[in-house]
């Protein structure tokens, strides 16, 4: 679901990275210091769990695939931030080692999909929590899904706007093939995953918070 | 020998990534054939085990995305839309991958990062927690096969999943609890 190197110029890029970079300083100031060497390790394999979650495939009609991105749990668990810096590390990871999207494009996918669709999620939860606590962890998984979704297409969109030579794939093509998996088959594994996994991390009696 | 001097890492990391985003602003396709094959012949040290990778992680996402895209503009505008933007968008991703798998066997990244110990310590907990639940994972999947008699499908895995999920993750914050104690007691 995230963008690959070389599709997003540097006039998305580093625009991204401006905004990036003070929030990773901020969370990982806020988050990452002295005082949360005890978190570290459960932050840390949450962030592993995400990681092999995204390379879960899940075939979608049309012969293409889709993933789920599971970062959730972290904004849920901890703060939306954490799951920032994490998705953050989860997609270094995989652009470094694995050559999946990519570092040029790292600060545009991180903020769709580790801070805008968490933070959305989160809002969500906060939100319907009261009414129910399993249907507002379904919601956040499903809108945390979308709202990350939505900004890489408008990404997208946004690159062929500025330059059509850069990224050929007009809108009407970007916004279908990104969005339609997302609505019908990612979101509501993510939301079930969302759910599921955290009724059972609950019930694994580990140290969280 | 590599140097033990960790500023030379810093140095080339800081290339490398100059190097990725001018490639990034790159459309001419002339230009970047030439960028590439001057890439690949400045970095010739791994040259086909990192074209291999290439050519094994990234051409073939890049090739489909292009392809789709390449048949949906065709049939939308009903002409033959230029070929040129497509393989520029291929070249660069593949250049930028190539740069990077390079930069990679060139540099020491845990030494790069020494002076921030702490994404140092979530970087080493995390690579070994993803290491370890990949295998994990690989081994659930191969046990879920050999006690079914036909191929698993997406359901069987989905189900089985459902209960290991929990003694994974138990698993994995226990030896991740213990890669961050190690850690913390040799100074990170």
């Amino acid at each position: 679901m995230h963008v690959p190197d070389g599709f997003l110029s540097p006039q998305i890029t580093v625009p991204a990275y401006a905004v990036s970079a003070p929030l990773w300083a901020w969370a990982a100031r806020r988050h990452f210091g002295r005082a949360s060497t005890d978190s570290l390790p459960i932050i840390g394999s949450l962030t592993a769990l995400a990681f092999v979650i995204q390379t879960i495939m899940i075939p979608v009609p049309g012969g293409t695939s889709t993933h789920l991105v599971g970062v959730m749990l972290l904004a849920l668990l901890y703060h939306p931030l954490v799951a920032f810096v994490c998705e953050s590390l989860v997609l270094v990871v995989q652009a470094l080692f694995f050559g999946a999207g990519g570092i040029t494009v790292l600060a545009v996918n991180a903020l769709a999909m580790g801070l805008a669709g968490p933070f959305a999620g989160w809002l969500v939860y906060h939100a319907a929590r009261r009414v129910s606590e399993k249907g507002a962890l379904f919601l956040a998984g499903y809108a945390s899904m979308q709202v990350a979704a939505l900004l890489v297409a408008c990404s997208l969109a946004l690159q062929h706007q500025l330059d059509p030579r850069y990224f050929p794939m007009p809108p009407a093509v970007t916004f279908p093939a990104m969005l339609l998996p997302s609505l019908t088959v990612a979101g509501l594994a993510e939301a079930a995953y969302t759910l599921f996994a955290l009724s059972l991390l609950r019930r694994a009696k580990l140290a969280l918070p | 020998m590599r140097s033990p001097d960790p500023r030379r890492d810093r140095i080339l990391l800081g290339g490398w990534l100059l190097a990725v985003f001018l490639a990034s602003a790159v459309t001419d396709l002339l230009v970047l054939t030439a960028a590439l094959a001057a890439s690949m012949l400045l970095l010739r040290r791994g040259l086909v085990r990192n074209m291999r990778r290439v050519a094994l992680s990234v051409v073939p996402v890049t090739a489909l995305l292009s392809l789709l895209s390449f048949a949906v503009s065709w049939i939308a505008r009903g002409a033959i839309p230029d070929v040129a933007p497509f393989a520029a968008l291929g070249l660069r991703a593949v250049m930028i991958s190539f740069l990077t798998f390079s930069a990679l066997d060139r540099v020491n990244l845990f030494r790069a990062l020494a002076p921030w110990p702490t994404p140092t310590r979530l970087l080493v907990v995390t690579l070994a927690q993803i290491h370890a639940l990949r295998l994990l994972l690989t081994e659930s999947l191969l046990g879920l096969k050999s006690r079914l008699v036909r191929k698993p499908g997406t359901i069987d895995v989905v189900r089985g999943a459902g209960g290991i999920t929990g003694a994974l993750f138990s698993l994995s914050a226990r030896n991740a609890r213990d890669v961050s104690d190690a850690m913390r007691s040799r100074g990170f």
